[in-house]
């Protein structure tokens, strides 16, 4: 498969914002790192080319989180007690009025974070958050000290082991409280603690707590009757509650994700639907209907204005965010019915500039979608089940 | 003669009431401005035959902004979009693109003399020379990770009033373009304005006369007030650089305090839209008393001391004067 990934930025050159420099090279790059759904093996794959960079072994299957800057994949193994840390290899430096790219070798690091029944994974502007369900600790450390190979992160201690967040927000931590009768539920609200880990305040409040994103300056956490915003403050974090608007069917998200380039947010709500979330507009839920339940859902960051919802009946959607409707609808796989239980092998999406990619497990590939056209371009043939992908890449001057 | 005293004469009433000439059934131009500071000066250009939509609005930060998906909806419709340019609104590119927009992009610094921002660099050399720094790979990395701006150009030219009279003229020939029936209106809108902009720099020069030449040093949090030092005199020092975005390393507030004692520099000011724990830490280590708040990127809101670019400019002036010479 060749496919060349144009990237990003062409946008902007197209409009004429961006005045580059004599003498430099624009390259584009797109890795995928794709992981298997029962298999120990993590892939790192040219997106334009196909070709597998490297397979890195992991303790068990792993769900793949990739940092903002894109120069790591975590890969949390959450039935072998182990995250691992990848190099993708492309690091993007901000110049200003151009950016540069550089391109090395796919690596795993020397940092990994073992612990009881690892689950979410945050990235708050370069502060990781790492949750162990099993212990109900979080840690945190900085991407720039993972990539110095430190393995030495702040712990932030709950009460009880429970299935947990945490969020490293300036100096401060947001963590989960869990439920203190009954700790296997999901969590009751948030706390803030500050440098020391001292308690800031009392906790605030969200029942059945799961879900965060970010988008801009805030961060959202979806609890039973809103979401919880978050904004840095003066001295402490800002938190107020956004609850679901009156004209929802009763329900609620459990997932997240988060705008980029537009601040919004995109959550799940009931099994067949998605809401569009602008936390600053007077109506801030848009409820799109969907036609078969939902499996995945991403958000475009090349092309603010549109997200991607597979759904079971094979199809993946493309979202037209601004209208708040689905503006087009592509077949790509088999049915994929989500009876049986959650974590059976199902489509997973991830947007690689210019391309959608769509992991198709029992088939053992990767769909491509042109996102300009919205439809099929080729695909890449990957051993086993691929599952959990991650895109990174862009485009940027070697100079 | 007759047809230039025509002219004359509308301009007059023009001068008195802009709003007067607006034909009525006519549908105002529908004009996005970036920030609040642009949204004055479309007002001030389009009186009432203009309907102005500011994105990054009063006490906002158009260098972290994050458009919302209203914004680009709005952006759809317009008819004129007014920016700043050099790289001002790092948002803009993809909201364009997003938006589908169609209108006019008229960037407001076409014509002005672009300031390029080299002091920060030298200084960190000289900070690191001066404490014997090796300036390895390691650290290079670092800075790239954390977004170094060489070559950058201070996008900030509005902090210059003359620079404000060409950004108001080139308001009034983007909407000339956009609606030729009012363009006599907004060329006599941006004549009457552009006057009080001159009567504004007047005070603004002879407050900083009034100042002793030994006292015109003092300390901001970020590097937008380039261009009023380029224009006025005064020397403005800043931990941050012209973008609020990256944050200042403990190494940039070292050299800071360093050239803040070695220059004597007679205040420190917060800014409207950064955090004042920076300022504070600078204060509290200088010694130097913080002089209250100056509006660097954003007008106040309507009830605070700067709702329009002449009232920011004033408050400016008045609060940088009386801070050094109350000192």
């Amino acid at each position: 498969m060749t496919r060349r990934l144009t990237a990003f930025s062409c946008a902007a050159l197209a409009f004429g914002f961006t005045v580059l420099p004599a003498l430099a090279e624009e390259k584009s790059a797109w890795r995928l790192f794709v992981s298997d759904h029962a298999a120990p093996v993590v892939r790192a794959i040219d997106a334009e080319t196909g070709k597998v960079l490297a397979n890195f072994a992991t303790n068990g299957p792993a769900t793949l989180h990739r940092s903002e800057s894109g120069r790591t994949v975590f890969a949390v193994q959450g039935k072998s007690d182990m995250i691992s840390v990848i190099s993708s290899g492309l690091s993007m430096g901000d110049h200003g009025d151009h950016g540069d790219l550089k391109i090395e070798a796919p690596s795993l690091l020397e940092a990994a974070f073992p612990g009881a029944k690892p689950s979410h994974f945050v990235d708050h502007h370069g502060d990781i958050a790492l949750f162990f369900d099993g212990e109900g600790v979080a840690r945190t450390i900085a991407e720039k000290e993972v990539l110095a190979g430190s393995k030495t992160a702040r712990e932030v201690k709950t009460a009880a082991p429970h299935h947990g967040v945490a969020v490293a927000f300036g100096s401060h931590v947001l963590v989960s409280e869990p439920n203190s009768e009954k700790p296997d539920e999901l969590p009751v609200g948030i706390r803030v603690v500050d440098a020391t880990g001292a308690p800031v305040g009392d906790v605030h409040s969200c029942p059945d707590l799961h879900g965060e994103a970010s988008s801009g300056n805030i961060l959202a956490i979806a609890c039973a009757e809103g979401l919880l915003l978050v904004k840095a403050g003066d001295d402490t974090p800002s938190i107020e509650l956004l609850p679901y608007g009156e004209g929802l069917p009763e329900g609620k998200s459990t997932t997240l994700v988060g705008g980029r380039g537009l601040q919004y947010f995109l959550g799940n709500y009931g099994p067949s639907a998605v809401v569009v979330i602008d936390p600053t507009a007077k109506d801030a839920f848009r409820l799109i209907e969907l036609p078969a339940r939902r499996v995945h859902f991403a958000v475009d960051p090349a092309r603010p204005k549109f997200a991607y919802v597979f759904t079971e009946d094979g199809r993946l959607h493309r979202i037209d965010v601004l209208a708040g409707q689905i503006v087009g609808t592509l077949a790509l796989t088999e049915p994929y019915s989500m009876d049986g239980h959650w974590s059976d092998p199902r489509p997973r999406i991830a947007v690689a500039g210019d391309s959608i990619i769509v992991s198709d497990p029992l088939k053992g590939l990767l769909h491509v979608v042109d996102a300009g056209s919205f439809t099929e371009t080729g695909n890449i043939p990957v051993e086993g089940k691929p599952f959990n992908v991650v895109a990174i890449g862009g485009s940027g001057e070697t100079h | 003669m007759l047809s230039k005293f025509r002219l004359a004469l509308l301009a007059t009433v023009i001068t008195l009431s802009p709003a007067a000439l607006a034909t009525a059934s006519a549908e105002p131009l529908k004009v996005i401005a970036s920030f609040s500071i642009i949204g004055d000066f479309a007002k001030n250009v389009g009186g009432e035959r203009v309907e102005v939509t500011t994105l990054v609005g009063p006490d906002g930060d158009a260098h972290v902004y994050e458009p919302k998906p209203a914004d680009a909806v709005a952006m759809a419709g317009a008819d004129v979009v007014l920016v700043n340019g050099l790289h001002f609104e790092g948002f803009l590119e993809r909201l364009v693109e997003t938006s589908g927009a169609k209108a006019q992009i008229v960037e407001l610094t076409k014509g002005i003399e672009p300031l390029k921002m080299q002091e920060e660099h030298e200084a960190e050399g000289e900070a690191h020379e001066a404490e014997g720094e090796a300036h390895d790979a390691a650290a290079e990395e670092e800075e790239e990770e954390e977004g170094h701006h060489h070559g950058d150009t201070d996008p900030h030219a509005f902090q210059s009033i003359a620079n404000a009279k060409i950004y108001v003229k080139n308001i009034a020939d983007a909407f000339c373009a956009a609606d030729a029936e009012g363009c006599d209106a907004y060329k006599a809108n941006a004549e009457a304005y552009t006057q009080k902009l001159a009567a504004a720099e007047d005070e603004v020069k002879a407050a900083v006369a009034s100042i002793p030449e030994d006292k015109r040093v003092i300390i901001t949090s970020h590097d937008a007030f380039g261009y009023f030092e380029h224009e006025y005199g005064l020397t403005f020092l800043a931990p941050e650089g012209v973008s609020t975005e990256a944050e200042a390393s403990a190494a940039d507030v070292a050299a800071l305090i360093r050239q803040v004692r070695e220059d004597k520099a007679s205040a420190i000011f917060v800014e409207s839209i950064t955090n004042a724990r920076l300022a504070e830490q600078i204060a509290t280590e200088t010694g130097l008393k913080i002089g209250g708040t100056l509006y660097s990127d954003a007008l106040s809101a309507a009830d605070g001391p700067a709702p329009t670019y002449i009232d920011l400019m004033r408050n400016n002036i008045a609060t940088i004067k009386g801070a050094i010479l109350g000192s």
